[in-house]
């Protein structure tokens, strides 16, 4: 991702809207995650938004979604039909789950408000995968779905 | 003759599990330590470009990918013959003191804090960073912090968290911005005053583990590390050095190059980790450790003004050197003061800012060899190469595979001190498991969440009836 790491930087704990793309952009359509927050960072993002992309997500993140409005969760789904895009919103009253370094995004919002008082508004925006064996790029189908998946994180940040 | 077997093991880096062996009395017997996964990155990088070996080799781990990008473009740099630019070679120091600060972090306050702060003997269902976090949620926030900022100087050099690009053969693909190196710098207070109290807190909390000091795998053994030519910690460069168990230097300046004349590796039965041993005395005999603990017994001092007070201090009550394993997690928090420390001398470094930060060459040498400090021990990446540059042979002498035989010792210690074989108990089980995390081993080196592997301790008899059982998820 062609990011600037200053304006991330910068902006990371103090971001009113917080979007991470996450996945393994070397397992196929895992990457899926990656690719949409990518094409969406291209975009005239305002100026409070910080995209952010991660292998998974780890708790260093609850301080940074802690002090957020919103918080969307981008990620690769399994058993569905390939290309379809799902959107659901995320709670923190989600039961607590035993982690070391890596986390749902559920568990993520727990994080938050245990240790910050506060958490965001947050949505979990999946697209279901076909293939996720060793190799990148999308499979065509998802490749065609991409922008379907782009355009639902857009309409959550009103874009 | 009856078997305990923990598998797997866990809040560790990849996967392993321990048997245990009772006699009839239900007395340890005798004790293994198994890891339980193949990986063959040595076989199956054969025939790939030697440049690209920073790249697949980082991804060994996803906790310290830094390591082995820095130990593989080392070794792909005598390939090629260069001298890195000086800038290059502070920036590499840069990035890899950050590692030890995150991954330090991490397995302090994420994987080994609930053991610590929690005890040994509580419940598994909280004993971990959930319920670190309603017991201690100040610690909780201090380790997100520690860690989040060495990760922060990784990303701006290595240009990833994880898996970053910029470090590369013959240096550094891009140079830091001077209003990253500020950014930088703004945060460095809040790092050093986290990991003072943290320090403070846990040397006060170490009164509390008198018997765990006793017995976590206290056996007198020697120990290696790198260290300049005044005997200062060294992670980034630096040469080998032995001490052994009384305090004598064993063997001292010894370069990478040269490593294979005093480190012979061996096979053990049922496990895929190799064990190697310090060669003039053979195996098993030339079992010694690696890593935080082993470091601060090798070297003379650290070198940075900090960590060398809280270095004579630790050696004034704990000797010199220091032989219980429990003791790496107070020498974790050490070197994570030295390597701030460092982290504050190179951005306050005006070279570090040059735009001077890459060699160019091709393939100038048919060998490499590259050797670091990773934050578990000694790491060594060792090329062979065809005129194309084309591997032809790789060797990879990970720091948790130098602790192999040490890990054994210790779980055969621990297991005669606490283990009792007529009954498992939940503080049992942990303490065989928590002198294993006390070296912190990076087994995969991949990651995974420790709540979604299970535990299993199975006791059998020897006509085969299963005795006792432990299970937990």
């Amino acid at each position: 991702m062609a990011k600037s790491w200053m304006m991330s930087r910068a902006s990371e704990d103090s971001a009113a809207i917080v979007v991470v793309g996450y996945g393994n952009t070397l397992r196929g359509d895992d990457g899926i995650g990656w690719r949409a927050v990518e094409s969406l960072a291209r975009r005239n993002l305002p100026a409070s938004t910080v995209v952010l992309t991660a292998h998974q997500l780890d708790p260093e993140l609850a301080r940074t979604i802690a002090q957020a409005k919103l918080a969307l969760f981008v990620d690769a789904e399994r058993g569905g039909k390939p290309g379809s895009v799902r959107c659901q919103a995320v709670s923190s009253d989600a039961p607590d789950s035993d982690f070391s370094h890596q986390l749902t995004p559920a568990a993520l919002l727990a994080l938050a408000q245990n240790l910050y008082g506060t958490s965001p508004v947050a949505f979990e925006i999946t697209m279901c995968g076909e293939g996720f064996d060793v190799g990148e790029g999308l499979s065509p189908i998802c490749e065609a779905a991409l922008p379907r998946l782009v355009e639902a994180i857009a309409q959550k940040i009103g874009i | 003759m009856k078997r305990i077997t923990i598998d797997p093991v866990t809040r560790i880096e990849g996967h392993a599990k321990v048997t245990i062996q009772l006699d009839d009395n239900g007395r340890v017997a005798g004790t293994e330590f198994h890891v339980t996964q193949v990986r063959g990155f040595e076989k199956f990088t054969e025939g790939r470009p030697f440049y690209e070996m920073p790249g697949i080799t980082a991804r060994i781990c996803g906790i310290c990918p830094v390591s082995h990008l820095l130990a593989s473009s080392k070794a792909c740099d005598a390939i090629m013959a260069v001298r890195i630019p000086p800038t290059a070679r502070k920036l590499r120091e840069l990035v890899h003191a950050a590692q030890i600060v995150q991954s330090h972090a991490l397995s302090f306050f994420y994987l080994s804090a609930p053991d610590l702060l929690l005890g040994m003997d509580c419940d598994p269902a909280t004993r971990n960073i959930v319920g670190l976090i309603a017991a201690h949620p100040e610690m909780a926030r201090d380790g997100i912090e520690l860690r989040k900022f060495g990760l922060q100087i990784v990303e701006a050099v290595a240009g990833e968290r994880v898996h970053g690009f910029g470090i590369v053969p013959g240096g550094i693909s891009a140079p830091l911005q001077p209003q990253v190196r500020d950014h930088l710098l703004v945060d460095l207070p809040s790092a050093k005053a986290i990991a003072r109290r943290t320090l403070d807190f846990f040397k006060r909390a170490l009164d509390g583990y008198a018997e765990e000091i006793e017995f976590f795998g206290s056996a007198p053994m020697m120990s290696a590390g790198l260290v300049d030519r005044l005997g200062n910690l060294q992670l980034y460069d630096g040469m080998l050095r032995f001490r052994a168990a009384d305090g004598t230097i064993t063997a001292d300046g010894i370069e990478g190059d040269d490593y294979a004349t005093w480190i012979g590796e061996t096979t053990l039965r049922d496990s895929y980790m190799k064990a190697p041993y310090f060669k003039p005395r053979g195996f098993p005999g030339g079992v010694y450790r690696v890593g935080p603990l082993a470091r601060l017994n090798a070297i003379d001092q650290c070198g940075t003004p900090v960590a060398d007070a809280e270095l004579v201090e630790f050696r004034e009550r704990f000797g010199a050197p220091a032989h219980s394993a429990f003791l790496y997690h107070c020498a974790r928090l050490i070197e994570i003061v030295y390597a701030l420390e460092r982290i504050e001398v190179l951005l306050d470094d005006e070279q570090v800012l040059d735009k001077h930060v890459r060699a160019a060459a091709g393939v100038n040498a048919h060998e490499g060899i590259g050797m670091i400090e990773a934050p578990r021990g000694i790491l060594i990446h060792h090329y062979n190469v065809d005129d194309d540059g084309a591997i032809v042979k790789a060797n990879l002498i990970v720091a948790t595979g130098h602790n192999n035989l040490a890990i054994g010792r210790a779980i055969q210690q621990v297991s005669e001190r606490f283990v009792d074989g007529a009954k498992l108990t939940e503080g049992m089980i942990n303490r065989v498991s928590a002198v294993v995390r006390a070296y912190d081993p990076c087994l995969s080196c991949s990651t995974h969440a420790a709540g979604e592997i299970a535990m299993r301790v199975t006791l059998v008899g020897a006509d085969g009836e299963v005795l006792d059982d432990v299970s937990r998820f």
